[in-house]
């Protein structure tokens, strides 16, 4: 089997070890014996290069990044949301996941148009409200093939992202901010679409998620059921481990 | 009133040392400065000390301890904040602990190392006569920012800095060397072949002045080479020194720190064999290249703090066989451990026998089984792996460690017995 995996501005949108979610998936495809190879999506990238992914990934950056990639999302949004509405599984963290959102009102109001992809708006409520900063515990609402734990990971956003109605949150918040700190949801899921605020990065500390993301990139792709085989995840359970104690919860 | 601050300072000092409660080096200024915030202002301002103030994200303590070894050296007196306290209640307690009984300070130079959000503050404090600015990578997001906000705050702090101020600037980084545009400069870097393409961990690979692509020639480490920018002029500066007469430490990082310290006593008019003698007589600081004998048994504590550090503390241990890794996630550390992934540990980690330990030590675990190293042994108690790494290694041979930095406080207390003050 093959798998392409497509990782949106690698070079503009990697700041807090995001690329860490890119060599999970490929190398615990790699690990099972699925050929996953990686496509970078650098700015000024084809249309018909994301048309070959069958996983999309973007991960967050800085503002002058930002500001960069934005300028050419612009002329990318029509294909995106064809392929996001169509189904096509993708993981959109931070930065990312903003910009899937109708917009991003800044610290000074002025208003940053987003994709409009998904139905969320973030605001950020200025300097005197503090960064959403620690480590994070919740509850996702999906089922993997081995089951789903509690997802861990880092926050660190001044944004606020607000869920419309036509998304539904990753999960609930058993400990840290979250979306907004107010709500108790974190993230948004649309069709195959997930958004998060978890750094961490997130995939190698929630092996079931990464997998979740593998199978469901797998199945529609082959259009027939798929079966991962397990992998050891011993190290992996026991650095959640370290973290939920930390944050006082029993996992 | 500063007298009585002083001598209270002091005392304390003194009482924090005698009950071994740690944070010697920061409590004395931090009440100083609560019942006068102006301590550091009027103390500066009635001392005759040239000023040489040290910032960036890698390689301030290295640089500052190079520049005191060389006036020390030639006679001069010198005095200097504790590496880690480098907030302005560290540079308020350096005051307090090196002024006469007159409450006078009357030394020849202060040195003064500050962390990237507090070089502003400072700059509000006192104005030195030397800045030196190192470089700026991604350190610690939870903390600091964004290393483009960082360079924004310097930028503005600088502006208002007087023409008596000498910049001294990395010219291989480009957000540093562009602080120097508009103003005369010094500016050290190297003149040598480097790599051909910057690694996916760079940071600053966009031009300060006009936002467009850099294109690098030479990348010596991140985003540290000569570059121009695609679209306007700005390229890297020309360079007023690009060879030290001696290098006591090894790495191509700390070339620069060695450039930095070299610049700065050449400009206060230091004779090239002057200068020579005080690197010569260099003992590394704490944690950075220190070397420690343990059961007869060499010990070298490589500080590494985020990507950077530790892509060029695995780059200089090429040769190493027996390598322990420390990652703990305190204040100190930054609380986010994501930084390991963005470590090039595929290619950098060689055949060692490695040993992790720390607060995270199985996110390390996860991020090496990711590189495929499989057979590493997690120790998570720090005093027990130490002993277990000093066992495997072998007589004669080295043991190499990496730590974060509360991480080197802990292993420099197991192996001499002593908290540092």
């Amino acid at each position: 089997m093959k798998l392409v995996i497509g990782w949106l501005y690698p070079q503009l949108m990697s700041t807090y070890g995001d690329r860490g979610n890119i060599i999970t998936l490929q190398k615990r495809c790699w690990w099972r014996g699925i050929d996953a190879q990686v496509l970078s999506l650098d700015v000024g990238f084809k249309e018909s290069e994301i048309e070959k992914c069958d996983l999309l990934f973007m991960g967050g950056a800085q503002d002058t990044q930002q500001k960069i990639v934005s300028e050419d999302l612009k002329n990318k949004s029509k294909v995106l949301l064809k392929l996001i509405s169509a189904g096509l599984p993708g993981l959109y963290i931070c930065g990312a996941y903003q910009f899937l959102g109708n917009y991003y009102k800044e610290a000074d109001e002025t208003k940053i148009q987003g994709l409009g992809i998904l139905d969320l708006y973030t605001e950020n409520p200025g300097l005197k409200h503090p960064r959403l900063i620690g480590n994070i515990i919740f509850d996702p609402k999906i089922q993997g093939e081995f089951g789903m734990q509690k997802i861990i990971g880092f926050e660190n956003h001044g944004g606020r992202t607000y869920l419309g109605k036509n998304v539904k949150p990753f999960g609930f918040v058993i400990k840290g901010f979250g979306n907004n700190g107010e709500d108790e949801t974190e993230g948004a899921i649309y069709k195959n679409t997930f958004g998060s605020y978890l750094h961490g990065p997130i995939l190698p500390k929630n092996p079931e998620f990464a997998d979740y993301l593998i199978k469901a990139s797998l199945e529609r792709k082959y259009n027939k059921k798929i079966k991962l085989k397990k992998i050891d995840g011993e190290m992996e359970q026991k650095a959640r481990k370290t973290v939920a104690k930390g944050l006082n919860i029993d996992l | 009133m500063n007298l009585i601050l002083i001598y209270l300072g002091k005392i304390l000092s003194k009482l924090i040392n005698l009950l071994s409660l740690g944070s010697g080096a920061t409590w004395p200024g931090h009440i100083a400065l609560n019942l006068n915030p102006n301590f550091i202002k009027e103390n500066i301002r009635n001392s005759k000390a040239k000023i040489i103030l040290v910032a960036g994200t890698n390689g301030k303590t290295t640089t500052s301890s190079l520049i005191q070894s060389i006036l020390l050296e030639n006679g001069k007196t010198v005095f200097r904040n504790t590496s880690g306290a480098n907030l302005l209640n560290g540079i308020a307690s350096s005051i307090v602990l090196n002024s006469n009984v007159l409450g006078k300070l009357d030394h020849d130079y202060a040195i003064f190392e500050v962390d990237e959000n507090t070089l502003p503050l400072t700059l509000k404090e006192f104005t030195p006569d030397y800045l030196v600015l190192l470089n700026l990578f991604r350190d610690q997001l939870d903390r600091y920012g964004e290393i483009n906000t960082i360079s924004l705050k310097w930028k503005n702090a600088i502006s208002s800095l007087p023409k008596s101020t000498k910049l001294v600037l990395n010219a291989n980084d480009p957000q540093i060397a562009f602080l120097g545009v508009e103003r005369n400069s010094l500016y050290f870097g190297l003149n040598e072949k480097g790599a051909k393409s910057i690694p996916s961990s760079a940071d600053s690979v966009f031009c300060p002045n006009c936002n467009s692509a850099l294109n690098f020639s030479d990348v010596y480490f991140s985003h540290i080479g000569k570059f121009k920018c695609s679209k306007c002029s700005y390229k890297t500066p020309q360079l007023n020194i690009s060879e030290a007469p001696y290098y006591p430490v090894t790495g191509s990082y700390n070339k620069f720190n060695i450039l930095a310290a070299v610049l700065v006593s050449q400009d206060l008019g230091f004779s090239e064999q002057e200068i020579k003698n005080g690197l010569v007589n260099f003992k590394p600081a704490f944690g950075r290249q220190e070397e420690i004998l343990k059961n007869g048994k060499k010990v070298k504590i490589f500080l590494s703090k985020n990507p950077t550090s530790l892509n060029e503390s695995l780059r200089t241990i090429r040769n190493a066989k027996t390598l322990l890794l420390v990652l703990n996630d305190r204040i100190p550390d930054g609380r986010d451990v994501s930084w390991i992934w963005d470590v090039d540990f595929e290619n950098l980690l060689k055949s060692y026998k490695v040993i992790i330990s720390g607060d995270r030590a199985y996110d390390l675990g996860i991020r090496l089984k990711y590189a495929d190293f499989n057979k590493v042994r997690v120790i998570e108690s720090l005093s027990n792996a130490v002993r277990f790494a000093l066992r495997e290694t072998k007589e004669k041979e080295t043991l190499h460690i990496l730590p974060t930095y509360s991480a080197m406080l802990e292993v420099r207390k197991i192996l001499t017995g002593r908290k540092i003050q």
